[in-house]
C-alpha cells in the first residue's frame, strides 16, 4: 500500500501544483489556452521522465541498502537479466505514474491529454528511452562508487532540466546553450510535444533526432554499466558496497 | 574434484587479501576454512562465487572454469552468510519466491524449507521484523532452494541459539548424506568445525598454512602429538603469532 501511494502521490501532487499555477496565469486572460496546455503536458511528461530514471537507480539502491546484492548475484541471474527486471518493474511504475498524472489533470483541471496521446506517443517513447539510458548510467556509477554518490539518483535529472526546454521553446534559450540542448533527446521530445499539443501534428524530425541520440546514449549506457560492474567485481564492491 | 582452486590471488591496492591459495573440494566433502579475521576466508568464498574477480589464479567448479560458465555453475551452487539480508519490505515468503523463480523451483519447495528450518510461522512476516537468527534461517532456506551440489556457508550459525544451531548442523549433514553435497564452511566456532568438517584449510594473512583433517591440523600447527583435535588452541596460536 505504501509503495502504491508513493508511486502515485508525487505525479498527482505535481499536477495539482502546476494546475493551480496555470489557473493563476489564466486569470484575466494573461495566458493563452495553448500555453496552459503546454505547461500541464510538460509537467506530466517531465514527471514521468524524472520518476523513471530516478526509480531505476533507487531500485538498485534498495538492493544495496538491504544487503541483498550478494544473494542475487550468487544465483545464475545475469547482469543483463537483472537490468531487464529492474527496467520492467520501473516501466510499469512510470506508466502508472503517467496515468495518475493524466487523470489528475483531467479530473481537477478538465485538461484531457488522452485525445492527443497518439501524437505524443513518439515523444513519450523517446523520453522513456533517455530516462532508461540515464538510469542505467547512474546505476552503473552507484555500482562502482557505491552509496557515496547515491544522491545522483534524485538530482541528476535536475541538471538536465534547464537545457531540456521542458517549459519553454528552444528558441528562448541563450544561443550558446542551444548546441548543448540539441544533444539531449529531452529537448527534441518537448519541442515535439509542444507542436503536437498546439495542433501541429507529429514532428517527424524531432522524433528522429531524439531517437537517433537515444540509440547512441542507450548503447553507451549498456557498455558503461558492464564496465562499472566489472570494475566493482575487481574492487570487491559487490560484497562491501558501503 | 568438485571445486579446484589453483594459485588464487587477490590484491586490493597494495594489500594482498588472498595469496596463491590452492585447494580442492571433493564431492560430498565438508571442508572448513579457518583463520583469524582478515585471513582471506570470505574473499576466497566470494571469488569462488564470482562476486570478486581474482587478480590471478583460477576457480574451476564441476570441472568447468568459472569464467565463461557462471550461469551453468551457479545453478547448482548456493551461498549463505549472516551479513547478507533480504529487502525488509517483503515478507519471508515473497523474498523466497524471488529465489524460487530464479532457480525455477515450485513454491511448494518454500513451504518445505520453512518447515525444515522451523520458521513456518514467519511465512507472512516482513523480513524487517525478523531477529538476526530468524534472518539467518531465511538465508539458509534460500541456500537450500536449488538442492545445491556445492554449498558455501560463511558463519552459518553465528546468530543462532545452540538448539537451532544444532538442528541446522543436522540439516547440513543430512543434505551431504542424501545428495552428496559438498560444503565449504567458515566459522569461528572451532568445536563446530571439529565435529562437522572432514577437512580444514587454515588460512593466515591470505595464505594456506595448513590443509588436512582437524587432528592433522592440530598436530602440525601445535607441533605436538594429540589424540583429539584442538582447533581452538590452533586458532589462538595463529592469532597470537599474527599479532606479534
Amino acid at each position: 500500500m505504501g509503495r502504491l501511494a508513493e508511486m502515485l502521490y508525487w505525479p498527482v501532487q505535481n499536477i495539482v501544483v502546476w494546475g493551480f499555477f496555470t489557473i493563476y496565469l489564466s486569470r484575466d486572460n494573461h495566458l493563452k489556452p495553448s500555453l496552459a496546455s503546454f505547461l500541464l503536458g510538460a509537467a506530466i511528461l517531465w514527471g514521468m521522465f524524472y520518476a523513471f530514471q530516478r526509480d531505476l537507480a533507487a531500485g538498485f539502491l534498495e538492493e544495496l541498502w538491504s544487503r541483498n546484492l550478494i544473494n542475487l548475484f550468487s544465483t545464475p541471474l545475469s547482469v543483463s537479466e537483472y537490468l531487464a527486471g529492474l527496467v520492467a518493474v520501473n516501466l510499469m511504475k512510470a506508466a502508472a505514474g503517467l496515468l495518475a498524472a493524466a487523470l489528475a489533470a483531467w479530473l481537477f483541471y478538465a485538461w484531457n491529454i488522452f485525445p492527443k496521446f497518439g501524437a505524443l506517443l513518439p515523444f513519450v517513447l523517446n523520453l522513456g528511452l533517455f530516462a532508461l539510458a540515464i538510469g542505467i548510467v547512474i546505476t552503473g556509477l552507484i555500482v562502482r562508487y557505491t552509496t557515496r554518490i547515491q544522491a545522483l539518483a534524485w538530482s541528476f535529472a535536475g541538471l538536465l532540466m534547464p537545457f531540456s526546454c521542458v517549459f519553454y521553446p528552444l528558441s528562448s534559450l541563450p544561443a550558446p546553450l542551444r548546441p548543448i540542448a540539441l544533444l539531449l533527446p529531452t529537448t527534441h521530445s518537448f519541442e515535439g510535444m509542444r507542436q503536437a499539443l498546439g495542433g501541429g501534428g507529429v514532428s517527424g524530425i524531432d522524433f528522429a533526432r531524439g531517437f537517433a541520440l537515444n540509440v547512441i546514449y542507450f548503447a553507451f549506457a549498456i557498455f558503461f554499466f558492464h564496465l562499472m560492474f566489472q570494475s566493482a567485481r575487481v574492487r570487491g564492491l559487490l560484497v562491501k558496497p558501503e | 574434484m568438485l571445486v579446484e582452486i589453483t594459485h588464487l590471488t587477490k590484491t586490493f591496492g597494495n594489500f594482498k587479501a588472498v595469496d596463491d591459495v590452492s585447494f580442492g573440494v571433493g564431492e560430498g566433502e565438508i571442508v572448513g576454512i579457518l583463520g583469524p579475521s582478515g585471513a582471506g576466508k570470505s574473499t576466497t568464498i566470494h571469488m569462488i562465487l564470482g562476486l570478486i574477480s581474482p587478480t590471478a589464479g583460477e576457480v574451476r567448479i564441476f570441472g568447468m572454469p568459472f569464467e565463461g560458465n557462471r550461469e551453468r555453475i551457479l545453478e547448482k551452487v548456493s551461498f549463505s552468510a549472516p551479513y547478507v539480508a533480504f529487502p525488509g519490505r517483503l515478507t519471508v515468503f515473497e523474498n523466497l519466491m524471488v529465489f524460487a523463480r530464479l532457480y525455477n523451483v515450485p513454491s511448494s519447495k518454500i513451504e518445505e524449507l520453512l518447515s525444515l528450518f522451523f520458521i513456518r510461522d514467519l511465512r507472512n512476516t516482513r523480513v524487517a521484523r525478523l531477529s538476526s537468527g530468524e534472518n539467518t534461517r531465511v538465508g539458509l532456506c534460500k541456500a537450500f532452494m536449488n538442492d545445491p551440489k556445492l554449498l558455501l556457508v560463511d558463519e552459518p550459525t553465528a546468530y543462532l541459539d545452540p538448539q537451532i544451531a544444532s538442528q541446522v548442523k543436522q540439516v547440513f549433514l543430512g543434505l551431504q548424506q542424501r545428495c552428496g553435497t559438498a560444503i565449504l564452511y567458515t566459522s569461528h566456532n572451532m568445536a563446530e568445525v571439529e565435529t562437522m568438517c572432514d577437512r580444514v584449510i587454515f588460512l593466515n594473512r591470505g595464505r594456506v598454512i595448513a590443509n588436512g583433517s582437524p587432528i592433522e591440523i592440530t598436530q602440525r600447527i601445535l607441533n605436538e602429538n594429540r589424540d583429539e583435535p584442538a582447533l581452538e588452541e590452533v586458532f589462538l596460536r595463529v592469532a597470537r603469532e599474527q599479532s606479534n
